[in-house]
């Protein structure tokens, strides 16, 4: 028997949950709820909701950004961030996800899914020390 | 040194800085153990692609799964913890090259390990690379002296051929190696030693004796100790051909020497079932053939509009109890152009090289003999085979005709002929003469236990009186009736002398 990936079961659950009225996905949670069940699976059940958001969010050109800087953002640079992100990853519409790192000390680190764009002046300092300690 | 020169050349390096900005593919580690990490993200990573842990270790991407990758660690694996965030690098691993290495002892990254100080390299080399096409290539036609007469002489290398050595453990497949590396001093050939798995105390050996050759002016070795972890041991073979190409781009001929492909594969079976994948055969995975295949594909002959060069290489191969038929020496042996089979029986009955003459075959390397050994091996061939054939029916009955009873004589001094001590290569000229002297029944009437100093002796005094014929055989490769004559006379004196005293 092959085995199911919960990637697998998650792109399942939203192909048959897409475009169904609210009382169809009543009974649609019902049937996914007792398979998991069957299958005993529900331990599973928190990464298959994290895949499930992921693939609604890719669905629906959204994407989740993290981004991490040292003092809060400004409204003029998030927007402009906002708008550089559209732009670069082709998205409808962009969440931003803002944590605050003192120790970054400056500027900002985008993550978006497994990409990084590091722009921090930690990251800097970081690569000016590999660059002054190379060897020759 | 003023402090003032340290802060202005400090100021001159910070201002030469530039940092680019790049995005970057990153994933973080789920899991390590023995040499392994399991590490999430990464979805657009190559196969064998390199990747980089925070302390600057380096690993190299083998499994791609959904969504995980497992990655191979070339590093120390202790401090990389779980959550560490690993880079990709977006190339596939690569070792420095240039000339400096010559002479040096590199791991498996081609980092120098002998402390003599860091090379200095201005190229990288890939180590996976597509072998080099048909089209690129020419046939063997050149031949690789080893210094060994039994080899040199009954189961001849040629440049860019692939021969396996293959034998028990303690059976001197290493002794022909080095005797091989040895035998090359001032034969225009780089020579490339990669130990895989061995002792660190046999490789100081082998360096020392090297070393003491004074062979190391042409010679690098490439190793990847037993201390080592196995995914050292599995890239420590393509770094060598790597650098063994480097040199065959320049048009050099290389000689490579995979110490052994059997601990090679081994090493691969351990990363293959730690990466979780089905074992096969004797718990290899399955394509352990594709290892070595790919491998020893590298090996060839490229014709002049390519730029020349090659790369000959001769793999070792340990088997268990003469068993042949194992699951990597069947693979090895299909793969390379022939073998050198080496017995432990021969081995004690003082037979030394203990090459076993019927079992090992050389495919293309008649082609590249030079003629004057061909004439000579052509003959010791034939009184060999028939000598073995007549060897054991000889057993059952002791009255033999003249002609059996000449041939077994023979036999027995072909035998002892072809034994040669370690560490004693000799050049092709003196090898055509001692053969000489055997096929042409020069030495039928000597005793056995006289052979040795019979040989000794011939040499010596042929290369006093028979000048010609050295001088002919070593530039035009072959001799004439002429010189023939002066070698003929030299031997039946040298002969009569030695009977009488």
């Amino acid at each position: 028997m092959t085995t199911l990936s919960n990637n697998d079961i998650a792109h399942a659950i939203y192909l048959v949950s897409k475009d169904k009225t609210n009382s169809e996905l009543h009974d649609v949670n019902d049937k996914v709820i007792k398979f998991l069940a069957r299958r005993r699976l529900l331990s599973k059940t928190k990464d298959i909701l994290e895949r499930l958001n992921k693939i609604i969010n890719h669905d629906n050109g959204k994407i989740v950004v993290k981004v991490l800087s040292a003092r809060k953002l400004k409204e003029s640079p998030r927007k402009e961030l906002v708008h550089f992100l559209k732009e670069r990853y082709k998205a409808k519409k962009i969440v931003l996800v803002e944590v605050l790192d003192e120790k970054s000390l400056g500027g900002i680190r985008i993550e978006v899914n497994d990409e990084i764009i590091d722009l921090t002046a930690k990251n800097k300092i970081k690569k000016l020390q590999e660059h002054l300690t190379r060897k020759i | 040194m003023s402090t003032n020169y340290i802060i202005e050349n400090l100021k001159r390096e910070i201002d030469n800085f530039s940092s680019q900005i790049k995005a970057e593919k990153i994933g973080h580690v789920l899991e390590v153990f023995d040499g392994i990490a399991k590490v999430s993200g990464l979805s657009l990573i190559k196969s064998s692609e390199m990747v980089t842990f925070p302390n600057g270790e380096i690993g190299v991407a083998l499994n791609l799964e959904e969504d995980t990758i497992g990655v191979i660690i070339l590093d120390d694996f202790s401090k990389i913890k779980e959550g560490d965030e690993v880079k990709a690098t977006g190339k596939i691993l690569e070792v420095p090259v240039s000339d400096n290495i010559i002479g040096r002892v590199v791991n498996a990254l081609g980092v120098e390990i002998d402390g003599k100080g860091t090379i200095k390299a201005d190229k990288t080399y890939p180590i996976e690379k597509v072998a080099p096409g048909v089209i690129t290539r020419l046939s063997v036609s050149e031949p690789v002296s080893t210094g060994v007469k039994v080899i040199d002489s009954i189961i001849p290398i040629g440049r860019g051929q692939r021969e396996l050595i293959i034998g028990d453990r303690q059976t001197g497949k290493t002794a022909i190696a080095i005797d091989t590396i040895l035998n090359q001093k001032g034969q225009n050939m780089i020579c490339v030693y990669v130990s895989i798995g061995q002792k660190d105390s046999k490789l100081r050996k082998i360096q020392t004796r090297l070393e003491k050759g004074g062979t190391m002016a042409y010679t690098i070795i490439v190793s990847a100790g037993s201390s080592e972890p196995a995914p050292l041991s599995y890239i420590a073979p393509y770094t060598g051909v790597s650098i063994a190409e480097y040199f065959m781009d320049q048009g050099k001929d290389v000689l490579i020497i995979y110490d052994d492909l059997s601990k090679h594969a081994i090493a691969y079976r351990e990363i293959s079932l730690l990466l979780r994948r089905p074992p096969g055969r004797e718990a290899f995975p399955g394509d352990v053939f594709y290892l070595h295949s790919r491998l020893l594909e590298r090996a060839c002959r490229r014709n002049k509009e390519y730029g020349g060069g090659s790369i000959t290489a001769l793999p070792i191969v340990e088997t268990q109890a003469g068993d042949v038929t194992a699951y990597i020496p069947t693979n090895v042996i299909s793969i390379t152009d022939g073998q050198i089979f080496l017995e432990t029986d021969l081995f004690y009955k003082g037979i030394r090289p203990a090459v076993n003459v019927g079992l090992s075959v050389s495919r293309v390397g008649s082609n590249a003999q030079i003629k004057a050994m061909k004439k000579v091996a052509g003959t010791l061939k034939l009184d060999l085979a028939q000598y073995r054939e007549l060897e054991a029916f000889s057993q059952f009955g002791s009255d033999l005709d003249n002609a059996t009873k000449q041939q077994l004589e023979r036999g027995k001094r072909a035998v002892e002929v072809l034994k040669q001590p370690q560490y004693a290569p000799m050049v092709v000229e003196r090898q055509v003469v001692v053969l000489y002297a055997l096929v042409k029944g020069y030495m039928d009437d000597i005793s056995i236990d006289k052979i040795k100093e019979f040989e000794e002796g011939l040499i010596n005094y042929t290369e006093n009186n028979a000048k010609k014929f050295y001088k002919e055989v070593l530039e035009t490769k072959t001799w004439s009736e002429k010189s023939e004559e002066e070698l003929k006379k030299a031997i039946g004196d040298f002969k009569n002398n030695f009977l009488k005293s």
